[in-house]
């Protein structure tokens, strides 16, 4: 039988000794020769640059490490907030009446038929984002598209007879909701989450490359941008080749990842990181 | 069902027209300033700027300047780029058929490739084909549009000079019919493969989830036991009955379409809509970029609500 599993508090360890890592990288970055100019211009990997440089001679090493916590940062805490979004009006969706969360619900069919690259390529070309604005169009664009699968999961989860069994002795909502709803939702709310994350790295990354982010928003995107002029010489071994294999390494690492859970969460297989 | 999904898209339309007419009103500065400052107006004077203004709808209250604005859309008038020094929907109408013409080529070859990849891996799940195909999809999954694009250049294009890099024809075409249609299909061949190849992969688990569900089924069971196997398997009982989920998935794909021809265009100097698209945003032309995009969700709404009707249509007959 497929019964819902929880999360193993492991995992949970894992995922935030991984995230703990990344806010350290811009702590390392701190102690290197800063993202600056130099003379050398598209030196080729060398002792002194490891990846080379680019064509304004900045180090791409330092590059790199200066897009990664920013791209992954933005990726992570927009998917954080896209999925408290999509939880809140979830759970609204599915305790309101049927007139209320049928307008709301009305109202989600129009907003998920706007194309929202359009939307994100409308809007930023006005503000040309840096990473907060970024953050907030990120989740503007990708709350809706959850909240119908939320509303089943918390329909399903609020009618059994565990939460009515504590609701009718007396406890809270708020209790019945982290004791008894959330913790047994866990895993389709860690599967959505790896999903956005891998949607806002992609958004990310293509709003770099189309150049409408703010320019000082270093992300693997630009990065890729800033090589595509130099395809021609051998400069794209360096220039090219290490922030496209980072950002398609990641978002193998999260699809891969998420398949792999959705399997340990529907049969129960080994769930190896 | 029909008719509400007409009406909600027309809700779409009318709230992207909203948000471009209020979002350069909602910066602050004068909106005019923003959207004509460059070289080509710099030597206006006084009375000029003024007839501009009312030329470019920024007079009366913002209601009025509003209605002005919807109706001159519903009219056809996109506005009039000062860097282009053309209307809009001149510099627009010609790209958004070169756009058009890529995307009918990656049709049928993500079409072809995801349904028949999906059914084969489908047919017998966990099983040696279908493990090979769940990874290479996987992989192929995990290349964002431009990657893909980037990379098809690199190797089909500079590494191994076979297929033109960039542009849609030659400088000179040639003079005879075919061999200037064999050039624009040469040219179209490798951006319009970058922008299949990211389709594939959705339809490719469309169909392979479907396929898995209908390989448990008795009619097939029954099939294969008269003896029933090869393409007529594969086309008339896979394919048939796969056939809805695909059409109703094709009606969000146009979407993802055009944000994958908006990338591949640029990796290419393509000539499409993506390409003007880019440009614009590089100069600012504000008026390229708004107008564009208006017109392409016009073109994503249509031709979703189409499919969406024709999925209903179909279903109804049962």
């Amino acid at each position: 039988m497929a019964e819902n599993r929880m999360i193993r508090p492991v995992q949970v360890k894992l995922i935030v000794l991984f995230t703990l890592g990344l806010c350290l990288l811009p702590a390392v970055v701190y102690f290197l020769p800063g993202y600056q100019t130099s003379l050398d211009t598209l030196a080729a990997p060398s002792l002194e640059h490891w990846l080379g440089t680019n064509d304004i001679g900045q180090d791409i090493l330092t590059g790199l490490l200066i897009a990664t916590p920013n791209t992954i940062g933005i990726a992570v805490i927009a998917a954080l907030l896209t999925l408290l979004l999509s939880i809140g009006v979830g759970i609204f969706v599915a305790t309101a009446g049927r007139k209320l969360s049928g307008l709301v619900l009305r109202f989600i069919d129009i907003l998920q038929s706007i194309p929202s690259i359009l939307l994100i390529l409308l809007v930023s070309v006005w503000l040309s984002p840096g990473m907060i604005a970024l953050v907030v169009l990120l989740v503007a664009t990708g709350w809706y598209d959850d909240v119908r699968v939320l509303r089943a999961v918390f329909l399903r989860e609020l009618t059994r007879e565990n939460v009515r069994y504590a609701s009718i002795g007396g406890e809270s909502g708020y209790y019945c909701m982290t004791v008894h709803v959330l913790p047994a939702v866990s895993p389709v709310l860690v599967g959505l989450f790896i999903q956005h994350i891998r949607r806002a790295a992609l958004m990310t990354a293509g709003l770099g490359f189309l150049g409408i982010t703010d320019t000082r928003l270093v992300t693997w995107g630009s990065m890729i941008q800033d090589s595509l002029n130099y395809l021609y010489t051998d400069a794209w071994l360096w220039l090219l080749l290490p922030p496209t294999l980072v950002l398609c390494l990641f978002l193998w690492g999260c699809l891969t990842f998420g398949q792999r859970f959705e399997r340990y969460v529907m049969t129960g297989a080994r769930l190896s990181v | 069902m029909v008719l509400i999904g007409f009406v909600n898209r027309l809700l779409i339309f009318a709230l992207l027209l909203v948000i471009t007419f209020y979002l350069p009103r909602l910066l602050p500065g004068d909106p005019l300033e923003v959207m004509v400052a460059s070289e080509y107006t710099r030597g206006l004077n006084a009375g000029e700027i003024q007839q501009l203004r009312i030329h470019m709808g920024f007079e009366g209250s913002w209601l009025d300047q509003l209605a002005a604005y919807g109706f001159g859309i519903l009219h056809g008038d996109l506005g009039y780029s000062f860097r282009h020094a053309a209307p809009v929907a001149d510099i627009i109408i010609q790209p958004l058929g070169w756009t058009l013409f890529l995307i009918l080529l990656a049709l049928p070859i993500f079409l072809v490739t995801g349904v028949a990849c999906g059914i084969e891996a489908g047919r017998q799940p966990h099983g040696g084909i279908d493990r090979f195909l769940t990874g290479a999809m996987t992989l192929l999954a995990s290349l964002p549009p431009f990657v893909m694009a980037i990379g098809l250049l690199l190797v089909f294009a500079i590494l191994l000079p076979i297929l033109p890099a960039s542009g849609a024809q030659p400088l000179f075409p040639a003079q005879g019919m075919v061999a200037h249609a064999l050039q624009i299909l040469r040219h179209a061949l490798l951006p319009a493969l970058a922008l299949a190849m990211h389709e594939i992969v959705r339809f490719f688990f469309v169909a392979r989830s479907e396929a898995i569900s209908l390989s448990t089924r008795p009619f097939l069971l029954n099939a294969r036991a008269r003896g029933i196997y090869g393409v007529r398997e594969r086309v008339d009982y896979y394919g048939r009955n796969i056939f809805p989920a695909i059409a109703s998935r094709l009606s969000d794909a146009f979407s993802g379409l055009i944000s994958g021809a908006l990338f591949v265009e640029i990796v290419f100097s393509y000539p499409g809509i993506g390409l003007v698209l880019y440009k614009a945003i590089g100069e600012r032309d504000y008026i390229v970029i708004q107008s564009t995009v208006l017109l392409l969700s016009v073109f994503i709404l249509g031709f979703n609500w189409i499919i969406d009707t024709l999925v209903l249509l179909h279903s109804r007959r049962g």
